[in-house]
């Protein structure tokens, strides 16, 4: 890219993986505020799980592995939110049959991988890597944000009122089974173009806590997303630096800020709001 | 003119036996009616099949003309569901909540123009919470809140207006201004509304008609001819299984 950035953000590739960061960092608490706000903080953890059996799955085929994982993830999504408003699960249980079913294929599938002999590196995908970020990638994750963005900006008051009281907005013509079949995509899409840098285990952390942090501050629905996704963002930069400094992997780094702002913002705001509740898992 | 709202021997069952049993009724444009009777008696049902959120096994319901599933000018309906709790760590404001309400007349996925942002406003005004209209709805008491879904409702101007108990388990006071707002409404917007409520002591006099439902429909008529069978409107929850005896 050749930005005349400063360190650590001189070289090409972690210029790379700034801006695909910025782009994760700004969208998934887009997305995850909506998702906190239906009691389904979750979704993200199980989709991110779905999208490893994909990865593994993309590997063993000899396939790109970031295709598989979004067929898989969008695929998932969906079935998730069917199992869920036809009432034939709890969201809780939905979740955790996609957990545990998608972690299982996604060993299965690597292991058959090394089996026949492809070299098979899982770490990039679980945690991120800064160093895999191609220019290819950022097209891609650039486009991906701006559907996300454009989403929020067209239909975030509609998905508001789903998530506050989904008769009232059936009543008021709004598409309830759509959006919230909206939502689950754009939360599928939002993980497979995270994998490259947070890694599948741990974007739905990055989902979640900058919402956290923001719901202690903010007093509207408005400035609770703008919030977030600064949060998020800044999670995003402060981690990338950090895994460039001490080489880790980055998407443990931005979590662990993430996790590290959230905790001040809660001591600031003396907060034992709820008691200390992170969003609930319900 | 034609009905805003009519059920021809409508019915319903959650399992084996009915919630609701052959109901009919009909709302003409502007009318104040009081939908009465114990807890359990398919009150909260029956809105729902009226509104197409249900539907019903046998019997038919028309909505401004329409079937209520199929109906296309869905802002000409308003709908303040049985109170339910919202989530005290939401940061929504009173404004942006309100806002929602609005969406059903604008288009879900349209932008708001200054129409849309007066209608808003007067929707917080008419329910007098226009000092509280940027403060997070998590921080007003429960009677407030109430207020706030009323709002919600008539942001979009409705012709028809439905709510389920909308005063139950709030305070006195808050109880006295709801039914201020709703007596104000009813003669400022014209608009017909449909009030499930257990108490009518105080919107006795703005009522055309009430009427009283336990299963089927038990006695539909103005409130004088009710209370000319004995029956005071000022009756609370507990003793409406009583009276309704009286009515049978
Ligand atoms: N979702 C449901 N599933 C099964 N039974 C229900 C459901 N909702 C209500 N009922 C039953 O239907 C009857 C009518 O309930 P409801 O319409 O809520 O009455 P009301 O609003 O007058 O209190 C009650 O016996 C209630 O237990
Ligand atoms: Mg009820």
């Amino acid at each position: 890219m050749g930005l005349p950035l400063p360190w650590p953000f001189e070289r090409d590739y972690m210029q790379l993986a700034l801006v695909v960061g910025l782009v994760i960092g700004t969208c998934a608490p887009l997305v995850g505020a909506f998702l906190v706000q239906k009691q389904m903080a979750l979704m993200g953890e199980g989709i991110g799980h779905l999208a490893f059996a994909g990865v593994a799955a993309g590997l063993l085929l000899s396939i790109s592995p970031l295709w598989t994982a979004l067929g898989v993830a969008v695929v998932g999504a969906l079935l998730v939110e069917w199992l869920r408003g036809r009432g034939k699960a709890s969201g809780d249980l939905a979740l955790a049959l996609f957990f545990y079913g998608g972690i299982a294929a996604g060993a299965v599938f690597a292991s058959r991988a090394a089996a026949e002999g492809i070299s098979v590196n899982v770490m990039p995908y679980l945690f991120g890597s800064i160093l895999t970020v191609s220019p290819e990638d950022v097209w891609v994750v650039a486009a991906i944000g701006t559907l996300i963005v454009a989403c929020t900006l067209v239909a975030g008051r509609a998905l508001l009122s789903v998530v506050l009281d989904d008769g009232a907005a059936r009543v008021a013509g709004i598409p309830v089974d759509g959006l919230n079949a909206l939502l689950a995509i754009l939360t599928a899409v939002t993980i497979v173009a995270a994998t490259r840098i947070v890694g599948v285990l741990l974007i739905a952390a990055l989902m979640v806590l900058p919402v956290a942090s923001s719901r202690l501050i903010a007093r509207s629905f408005r400035t609770t997303i703008v919030g977030a996704a600064g949060i998020g963002a800044l999670s995003t930069v402060i981690g990338l630096a950090a895994a460039r400094m001490w080489g880790l992997a980055p998407g443990g780094a931005i979590v662990l800020v993430a996790t590290g702002i959230f905790a001040i913002v809660a001591g600031i705001t003396g907060t034992t709001r709820a008691g200390f509740s992170l969003p609930s898992h319900h | 003119m034609t009905a805003v709202l009519t059920a021809d021997a409508v019915s319903f069952s959650y399992g084996r036996e009915p919630a609701i049993d052959s109901v009919s009724l009909s709302i003409e444009p502007g009318e104040f009616v009081a939908l009465v009777g114990p807890n359990g008696s398919g009150k909260t049902t029956l809105l729902r099949v009226l509104l197409g959120l249900v539907r019903p096994q046998r019997g038919t319901v028309t909505v401004l003309g329409e079937d209520p599933r199929e109906l296309r000018d869905r802002g000409r309906v308003g709908y303040v569901p049985q109170r339910h709790r919202l989530d005290p760590e939401l940061p929504v404001t009173v404004a942006e909540l309100v806002a929602t309400g609005r969406l059903a007349r604008r288009g879900w996925w349209r932008r708001f123009n200054t129409e849309d942002h007066e209608a808003i406003d007067h929707a917080i005004d008419a329910v007098a919470l226009s000092g509280v209209r940027k403060r997070p709805v998590a921080e007003l008491s429960g009677g407030q809140q109430q207020r706030v879904m009323i709002a919600r409702a008539l942001a979009s101007n409705p012709d028809l207006l439905v709510l389920d108990e909308p005063v139950a388990g709030v305070d006195a006071e808050s109880q006295r201004l709801v039914r201020d707002s709703l007596g104000h409404i009813v003669r400022e917007l014209a608009a017909a509304v449909l009030l499930v409520s257990h108490e009518l002591g105080a919107v006795a006099d703005d009522l055309d008609r009430v009427i009283v439902l336990k299963r089927s429909v038990l006695f539909d008529g103005p409130p004088d001819e009710l209370a000319a069978r004995g029956v005071s409107l000022g009756i609370h929850a507990s003793d409406l299984p009583l009276w309704l005896e009286d009515l049978g």
